[in-house]
């Protein structure tokens, strides 16, 4: 929100401002450097998966943060995208169709903005739980078609292609994961900058205005459903971007693009991210890519700790971790961030202990329930332990209950600084 | 009065409104010229705000019209009948509490200069947009909260706000509905001066409890009462109507007097 206000009033100052070009300069350069830093095949393959997450994010944000609707069913459009731009692909391998890789991204943005067209005539009616439901059938509905009709989506081995097969673009034919990369990233950034955009264009503001206030946008002359279905078309055309990215990437579409674990796990993602700030999908998709690709090498239960993330995140910060990032700068913009140096510093090594020892408790309860029978060892923080063992377990639950106690002495402490940091004396 | 011969600026004809078996509104017939000051008065659940809500596309009557320049807007939508230059406030501040109050007016403007649902446009760049905005702004004396959230302002400053939003768009009939409700006295008055300036050679509609107001402010009062309009008129002649008295005013008007 203190964002927007500096928008408003540096406008006025400057034609080009540079102010707010900053963060997506940085933004490219960043991407231009990521793959120095991480060269290896899966460490591209990791951050091409946060760049079509962060895509699909945003564009899941446009409904759910800028225009307040809640959607369960949005992998239809990333998923249909992604199909037909599989489908193209095929065209161009086997019928010689002319079509550069590097505009598959359009074309599917636009089927993904057909179907949104097309189903957001009927679903963005109503607002609220009505179209929530909606959202739910259709789906559910979609993610039943595909695995039925097989022509199109090619029953449950989904449709593959091959990328490489199209004309080539200055010498590339897109066979290495380095130019996909590259690929990827410039489309992010142009979908993540036209998502930006849209949110500062009369349709954008208006949006917000109907998401806060549908009855009082309606008498300013604005049709509340005309409103939502051109947001859910632009979000769509964004879904189908990301779709035609999964696509080039991964150069198959299966059912699971479509159904509604992936629908959830979007929604999960934006969340966790922070609904109320444009750049916290972008969070969200980092965090979340993370863990599912880095913590699931580690362990078996990562989707347990996702879970437990999620519930904390909804419980104690609902404007999600990019909120948590934000609830700072006020602190900072009064110069009291230095008040919670300490009480941070004194709360570190409990939260760590707390945060470790409930990892191995629940670590070697999973490995003594489902480990293979005579298998009784397992590897826990570099240490190898006996699961079977009572030892190992009650040391765990020993540490948790200390750590527990002490997080919880600690925790007034912690309030009355955050409430100091946070006080403004009275200006007169 | 004046614009006898041109076509009122809302006419409404034999108007009846029911909820399921409760009739809220029993036929009513009214015209409201241009540029008139019009009051419509009435004890608590008469109606009055049953018949802002069909006025302003809300509600779609059960039979009879309304009547905008001489065309029939009953069954529009409030967007529709908002395009067609009238313009309303909410008798619960209705406002967008998480934009700012430079925002907020800015969604006031957006439709009538043209922006539609434009995506080609960015707002920020409009000089002209935010000229007006500011314009409007320093009309209702909110130049200085500009930037802030409109939800942090005082209860007052979200009633001027209020009213900002709904002549923000330059709609040429305004209803207010009790806009100076919970208001303290020179709260009020200073309610009363913003109005009649932000509403000049205008139409105005005004549902009000406060006597006060309303003979301020009218050049002729309807009376509501249990659906029906029982007096139109002057205010001196609707406070020497007896009938009025009876049904309604009471004490209230002796207070105002």
């Amino acid at each position: 929100m203190s964002i927007e206000r500096q928008q408003s009033t540096s406008v006025k100052t400057s034609l080009i401002p540079i102010r707010s070009a900053m963060p997506w300069l940085i933004a490219c350069g960043f991407l231009l450097l990521l793959p120095q830093f991480f060269p290896s095949g899966a460490g591209l393959t990791i951050m091409n998966q946060m760049a079509i997450t962060i895509v699909f994010a945003l564009a899941y944000n446009m409904l759910l943060g800028q225009a307040g609707m809640l959607s369960f069913g949005h992998a239809v459009y990333m998923g249909l995208g992604g199909f037909f731009c599989m489908h193209l692909l095929n065209q161009v391998e086997y019928n010689q169709l002319y079509l550069p890789l590097p505009l598959l991204p359009l074309f599917g943005g636009l089927f993904g903005l057909i179907f949104a067209f097309l189903i957001g005539s009927f679903s963005t009616r109503r607002a609220g739980t009505v179209f929530a439901m909606i959202s739910l059938g259709v789906g559910e509905l979609i993610a039943a078609c595909s695995i039925i009709i097989v022509v199109f989506f090619g029953g449950e081995e989904g449709v593959s292609g091959d990328r490489t097969m199209g004309p080539q673009v200055f010498g590339f034919d897109f066979a290495s994961q380095l130019e996909v990369y590259y690929l990827t990233a410039i489309w992010l950034v142009l979908a993540a900058l036209g998502m930006y955009l849209f949110s500062r264009t009369p349709i954008g503001r208006i949006a917000n205005a109907v998401r806060d206030n549908e009855e009082r946008a309606e008498f300013l002359g604005y049709s509340q459903r005309n409103v939502r279905w051109i947001s859910f078309c632009a979000s769509g055309f964004f879904c189908g971007i990301a779709g035609a990215l999964f696509a080039i990437n991964y150069e198959i579409l299966t059912e699971e693009n479509l159904n509604l674990a992936t629908s959830g796990s979007i929604l999960l993602v934006t969340f966790l991210g922070g609904v109320g700030f444009f750049v916290g999908p972008v969070i969200g998709a980092v965090v979340f890519t993370l863990l599912q690709t880095v913590l699931s090498l580690y362990t078996e239960i990562w989707q347990l700790y996702l879970g437990i993330l999620f519930v904390l995140t909804v419980m104690f910060f609902p404007f999600g971790l990019t909120g948590l990032i934000a609830m700072h700068f006020r602190p900072w913009v009064l110069g009291k961030a230095g008040l919670l140096i300490r009480p941070y510093a004194k709360m570190t090594v409990p939260a760590l202990v707390f945060l470790f020892s409930a990892v191995a408790v629940m670590e070697i309860l999973f490995h003594a329930r489902h480990s293979s029978i005579g298998s009784e060892e397992m590897n826990l923080f570099g240490m190898t332990i006996n699961s079977h063992s009572p030892a190992p377990l009650m040391i765990a639950g020993g540490l948790l209950l200390i750590s527990f106690f002490a997080v919880r002495n600690l925790a007034p402490g912690l309030w009355n600084a955050w409430q100091d940091a946070n006080h403004q004396e009275r200006e007169t | 009065m004046t614009g006898v011969h041109q076509s009122p600026a809302i006419e409404l004809r034999n108007l009846h409104k029911s909820f399921g078996l409760a009739k809220i509104i029993q036929g009513v017939d009214l015209a409201i010229h241009q540029q008139e000051r019009h009051a419509i008065i009435g004890p608590n659940g008469a109606g009055k705000s049953t018949l802002f809500n069909l006025v302003t596309g809300k509600y779609v009557p059960t039979t009879g019209g309304v009547y905008l320049h001489g065309q029939n807007v009953s069954g529009k939508k409030p967007y529709q009948v908002n395009r067609m230059g009238l313009s309303r406030s909410f008798q619960i501040t209705n406002i967008f509490a998480r934009m700012t109050v430079f925002e907020n007016i800015r969604c006031g403007l957006l439709w009538s200069m043209g922006f539609r649902y434009s995506f080609w446009n960015l707002v920020n760049r409009q000089r002209k947009l935010t000229d007006r905005v500011d314009e409007i702004l320093q009309q209702i004396n909110l130049l200085a909260r500009r930037d802030e959230l409109a939800g942090v302002l005082t209860y007052a400053e979200q009633r001027a706000l209020e009213i900002g939003i709904t002549i923000a768009g330059g709609a040429n009939i305004i209803m207010l509905d009790e806009p100076t409700a919970g208001m303290s006295a020179s709260e009020t008055s200073y309610m009363v001066d913003l109005i009649r300036k932000v509403t000049e050679d205008k139409t105005l509609i005004i549902v009000e409890h406060d006597m006060g107001v309303v003979f301020d402010l009218a050049d002729r009062i309807s009376v509501l009462v249990y659906g029906e309009i029982i007096a139109t008129d002057e205010p001196q002649k609707v406070r020497e109507s007896s009938a009025v008295q009876e049904a309604y005013l009471g004490s209230a008007v002796e207070e105002a007097g």
